[in-house]
């Protein structure tokens, strides 16, 4: 047979060895770089997941921690300037800082000069005085003794013994002076210096002084907006994907819903803000900066995730179920309440979880309404001014001192630590209620 | 299945060590197996299984169903690799280099063992990319004129040349069942190989497009070996040339197509022949 | 009384409502003979005196609250004298503030007599709406409550009933999402309709100068020409890009080695690991962006001698949203992949192809619609996202195409223009909204395409 009798398949069978053997080194070569590109893709994702974590986690782990500085305070009647601590008007003009200014000059007897003792005394928070008024108040019995007690030193110290201070460079470009440092090292020798687990973190509400801003008042501000939130999308939520899946007809209507609710779940979360400033504050008159009007936004844009899940949750419950309980004469409504939803029921608490997660860390749409402003506060129920977790955050994160930037990463730590607990619940109860029909 | 079912099953083979009539062949082989065992985890699928395949042959396996026959099938050309859990043993030698040798390269293979599966699959491409798929990754061609020519002579061999030779650079997902199937056909040869694996190929197809590929089969053979899975008995008897009878994993009969369907040796293949079970 | 203590008395009613409608229906139920012969079980007949005893008074109640402040302030206005009824909309409003202070005591010299004798109107209003209130609401309880006792005979079709109310409250519930498309499209649309009318539509869209702020100050000829947008498209549009530059081919062949290399072990440790990736509040990103990775690229940058980096580069914030986004893509693109069949994997793998070669030439392009759905929808989010451009973006409106100079966003003016106490009818509080509409509008076109897309390709392989 010659080259030109055989057809081209035939031919193709003649050299077909030689060429895909010429070729194979290269095809192979190529498999394992496309497949080093997956490798390398998951592990860069990955990477950015640790630094990410690790960066907030390193930053953020000393907040938990703070200096005291342990002074012997005389309750010096004349020093304070108040006699009668009953009196409102002796009260009103006490001294508290004297306390702490004479435990320090009795501390440090050697420091003299206007400038050093004034270096001096802000080694102590410019605050611990009013822990003093606090505790002579508390026992009006302390006047006129004098005993030990540990004060919250300044964020300046705080960073310094937590090694975020730079000793090297010269004085005058750091904010601890030479004088500082020497202080604090003779404290640190007598053991007059300790560093403790940070309550004032998780008591306190917003400061502007670092040392004493707290998460509390953020945090009931996204306690009270969840409790809102929950309080209304879950019910709307699970009502909705009922009537969607068991009672809606096929009609116009409901796919118009359906599309409307897809597409809502990819709204940006920006624009729920200005519907809430638009409707709920300008029109609506609710008050702003109020966790009932975060809710309410968050409610909005939770409901279509909860819808969502729920809907698939009861899809998954088999139709013989149904049938069972029509057969046996229960009316439509008995069937879902008694038999469906039961069913579906971990489903859709799975998939409320996991929508109050994403609304516990949502900032933007809360920056519209009025979420934002310096709250020193502590609200007391949903209709106080409060702010949240995430816009703490936010708030503190533009702050220049630079003890903020370790509040934030604290801050960051427990909401982080929130939506971990959140979203493990969610897998968990996935995991035991998960039944396969 | 039930345990006493199952008793049963296992008395019957009982001192079925080897198989009935010849699982060998003398001359002009082209593939052969020794003792294959398959197992999908724990469990065993297939229980050493020696058989060969001749030149330009058609051979046809059938059984009942999950008797192995589509499994044995895809242990041809190594489909199986894909599954993680799938573990063979055993000896299948194809012109004399064993398949399972770590020396073998599966890409090779399967352009040596091609294969065509029970639903058409063409790929989401014109139907020209479709055939010069392989071709082209295989690197067989170096011009787009002999490439042109591959292409149309693959599709004249499947016999569907005349029906999308003016549409070649349409989806072939537009085509009816039968011709995707023709057109997967078309897509094997068009690498040029010497064995053409063929899981149940007609499976999904009406009967009018059964005939075609089955009259499609018979053509190929002339060039081709050809091993055909398939669940229905007329078409094994239509189309091969030997035919091997499968139950739970094992090779119980094989032989001349003719034979098994009109005198049979084991009972097994009897009463399936015989539409007693399957 | 307050309206949440009416509330709480409603439910109140409704409770003993049931309680006595149940009782009721047994009742009357010994007049046929027993329970028994009721059409609906005692249960039912107790829901519905509930759902009479209280329905009607919440729907008033809450139409009431809804709308209450508005009607008053209504009134009020109606009573101002002339000169300040001619007033414009910002002095108005600072009026009613005046008033309010006047109320609550925080200032007690009125500008105007005509205040003082507004805000006592006001607290008398507010005083009398508050009586009516509660009158109208338990008097329409009690009324219904008592309609609804009297209904209760045992021929009520009490079940059907309830159930019927039942149902109408499921689609209400579900009704909820076209309110709040509706809710959104006329809140931006309104404002903004105000805003075009003091700035030309065209001089937004393709003016290159924006400069809100100075519109606002200086009351200067040409200040018009600070609202034109155009800046903040190319800012939103290059961090968008840069985001999608990172996240999709990262997401993607993350998807394609969990779906067609990794040994399901991997992958059950990696995808929720990734997943991770998208649980990560975004303010928590905005605050890694400007910390960490803004510096460092800057020292990166110098380093190599590139000078003139921003410190707010819009490489910085577009870097970090494609790290958020990439789980985005990759979960999408992991279902769309796995959609393929495996069939065309089988076909390919059967004529030889390579794992990688099957994957390019046959699985990509079959999954091809559902990537690109994935994608649009990516970059949706891109488009969308607020707290990382807003923390690590900044407010300079530079039309520029340099990753590494400061750049802002649609998103970032949005929040800025509106946070703090703003005045509702300056051109500035308004382009907020102009901006809110246009970041609507591209984020529904590019969700309704991509969701219309994937769910093609999904019909196309069920």
């Amino acid at each position: 047979m010659t080259d030109q009798n055989m057809n081209a398949i035939e031919r193709l069978a003649t050299v077909k060895e030689e060429r895909m053997k010429a070729k194979l080194g290269k095809r192979y070569a190529k498999e394992k770089r496309f497949r080093a590109y997956g490798v390398a893709s998951i592990v860069i994702g990955l990477c950015f997941l640790a630094m990410l974590l690790g960066t907030i986690f390193t930053a953020g782990w000393s907040t938990f921690y703070a200096t005291e500085i342990r002074l012997t305070v005389t309750y010096d009647a004349d020093a304070i300037g108040v006699s009668d601590l009953n009196d409102e008007s002796q009260l009103m003009f006490a001294d508290w800082g004297a306390l702490v200014k004479n435990a320090m000059k009795e501390r440090f007897p050697y420091v003299s000069g206007r400038s050093d003792r004034r270096a001096m005394y802000s080694l102590v928070s410019s605050v611990a005085e009013y822990d003093l008024k606090d505790r002579l108040e508390a026992n009006p019995e302390l006047l006129g003794t004098t005993e030990e007690v540990w004060l919250m030193a300044d964020d300046e110290i705080d960073a310094l013994m937590k090694g975020q201070v730079d000793m090297s460079v010269p004085e005058n470009e750091r904010r601890i002076s030479d004088l500082q440092n020497s202080l604090v090292e003779s404290l640190i020798e007598s053991g007059e210096l300790k560093k403790s687990f940070n309550t004032t973190f998780f008591t306190n509400g917003d400061s502007r002084e670092p040392e004493q801003a707290g998460i509390r008042g953020a945090m009931l501000g996204s306690f009270f907006t969840l409790l809102v939130t929950l309080a209304l999308s879950f019910p709307i939520g699970v009502a909705a994907a009922i009537y969607l899946e068991e009672f809606a007809p096929k009609n116009r209507l409901t796919e118009i819903i359906e599309v409307n609710i897809n597409n809502l779940a990819a709204v940006p979360s920006i624009v729920f803000g200005l519907l809430g400033l638009a409707v709920f504050i300008n029109v609506f008159h609710l008050p702003r900066s109020a966790p009932v009007v975060g809710g309410l936004v968050l409610t909005l844009m939770t409901l279509p995730t909860i819808i969502i899940s729920s809907r698939s949750a009861i899809k998954a419950v088999p139709p013989s179920i149904r049938e069972a309980a029509l057969g046996l004469g229960a009316s439509k409504v008995q069937m879902v309440m008694h038999h469906v939803l039961p069913l579906a029921m971990p489903g859709m608490l799975t998939g409320t979880i996991i929508g109050m997660a994403q609304a516990l860390g949502e900032t933007a749409p809360l920056l519209m309404i009025g979420m934002v402003a310096f709250i020193a506060d502590i609200p007391s129920g949903p209709l106080d001014s409060a702010t949240v977790l995430p816009v703490q955050i936010f708030l503190w994160s533009d702050l220049p001192e630079r003890a903020f930037v370790a509040k934030t990463s604290g801050a960051i730590m427990v909401l982080l630590g929130f939506l971990a607990a959140m979203n493990l619940l969610a897998v968990y109860l996935r995991k035991k209620f998960e039944t396969r029909w | 299945m039930t345990t006493l079912a199952k008793d049963s099953m296992e008395a019957v083979f009982e001192g079925w060590t080897s198989t009935v009539g010849k699982p060998t062949m003398d001359s002009d082989v082209r593939m052969s197996t020794r003792n294959v065992d398959v197992h999908y985890g724990d469990k065993q699928a297939i229980y050493g299984v020696d058989l060969d395949i001749g030149k330009n042959e058609v051979l046809a396996m059938i059984g009942p169903s999950g008797c192995g026959k589509s499994t044995f099938l895809r242990t041809l050309n190594r489909m199986n690799d894909t599954i993680d859990i799938c573990r063979i043993t055993g000896d299948i030698i194809l012109d004399g280099d064993n398949i399972y040798d770590k020396h073998m390269d599966v890409v090779n293979l399967r352009a040596r063992v091609g294969m065509v599966f029970q639903k058409p699959n063409p790929f989401p491409k014109s139907i020209y990319d479709n055939v010069a798929y392989g071709p082209k990754i295989h690197g067989l061609v170096t011009r787009r004129a002999e490439l042109d020519e591959v292409v149309e002579t693959a599709l004249r061999k499947a016999s569907i040349w005349d029906e999308v030779k003016d549409r070649l650079d349409q989806p072939a997902t537009g085509l009816s069942g039968g011709q995707q199937q023709r057109l997967c056909i078309a897509r094997t040869i068009a690498v040029s190989p010497e064995v053409i694996l063929m899981d149940e190929p007609c499976s999904a197809l009406d009967p009018i497009a059964t005939a075609r590929i089955e009259e499609l089969i018979a053509e190929l053979s002339e060039n081709y070996t050809i091993a055909i899975v398939t669940h229905s008995m007329q078409q094994a008897a239509r189309v091969s040339h030997r035919t091997a009878y499968f139950h739970l994993g094992r090779l119980i009969e094989v032989g001349k197509t003719d034979k098994i369907f009109t005198a049979p040796e084991h009972k097994l293949t009897e009463d399936y022949i015989t539409g007693r079970f399957g | 009384m307050t309206s949440s203590s009416l509330l709480l008395l409603l439910i109140l009613i409704a409770a003993i409502s049931y309680f006595f409608g149940r009782k009721r229906s047994e009742v009357v139920a010994q007049s046929v003979g027993g329970v028994r012969y009721l059409h609906s079980l005692p249960n039912y007949y107790g829901l519905m005196a509930a759902v009479w005893a209280g329905i009607p008074g919440f729907v008033v109640l809450s139409l009431w609250v809804m709308f209450e402040s508005t009607v008053i302030q209504g009134i009020v206005a109606s009573s101002f004298p002339d000169s300040l009824k001619a007033l414009s909309e910002s002095q108005t409003n600072l009026l009613w503030s005046e008033i309010n202070n006047l109320r609550s005591g925080v200032i007690t010299n009125a500008s105007d007599p005509a205040l003082l004798t507004a805000a006592e109107q006001l607290t008398a209003l507010e005083d009398r709406s508050s009586i009516l209130k509660t009158i109208l609401t338990l008097g329409l309880a009690g009324l219904t409550g008592a309609i609804g006792w009297k209904l209760i005979r045992p021929a009520q079709k009490a079940r059907n009933q309830f159930e019927a109310f039942f149902r109408i409250l499921l689609m209400l519930s579900s009704l909820i999402a076209i309110f709040t498309t509706v809710g959104i499209v006329f809140s931006v649309l309104f404002e903004s309709v105000r805003f075009f009318r003091e700035v030309p539509f065209f001089d937004f869209i393709f003016g290159t100068k924006w400069s809100p702020q100075i519109a606002v100050t200086a009351d200067v000829p040409g200040s018009s020409g600070a609202f034109g947008a155009v800046p903040l498209f190319v800012g939103t549009l290059l961090i968008a890009f840069i985001a999608l530059l990172i996240a999709v081919p990262i997401g993607l062949m993350s998807a394609v080695y969990l779906v067609e290399y990794a040994s399901s072990k991997v992958r059950n440790v990696v995808k929720p690991l990734l997943e991770v990736l998208a649980g990560i509040p975004t303010v928590v990103y905005g605050f890694f962006a400007a910390l960490t990775m803004a510096p460092q690229l800057k020292n990166f940058f110098e380093g190599i001698g590139v000078n003139g980096v921003s410190s707010e580069s819009a490489l910085a914030a577009g870097l970090v949203m494609g790290i958020m986004i990439i789980p985005f893509v990759s979960s999408l693109a992991d279902d769309v992949i796995s959609a393929v069949p495996n069939s065309l994997r089988d076909g390919s793998y059967g004529l030889g192809a390579t794992r990688s070669e099957t994957i390019k030439q046959v699985v990509f392009p079959a999954a091809l619609p559902g990537i690109v759905g994935g994608i649009l929808l990516a970059a949706s989010r891109a488009i969308g996202e607020t707290m990382i451009v807003v923390m690590a973006a900044g407010l300079a409106a530079n039309l520029t195409a340099n990753p590494l100079e400061a750049v802002t966003t649609v998103t970032v003016q949005i929040a800025t223009l509106l946070v703090g106490d703003q005045e509702f009818d300056s051109a500035k509080t308004l382009s907020a909204f102009a901006l809110g509409l246009m970041l609507f509008f591209t984020t529904l076109m590019l969700n309704v395409v991509a969701l219309a897309v994937v769910k093609r390709f999904r019909e196309q392989y069920d």
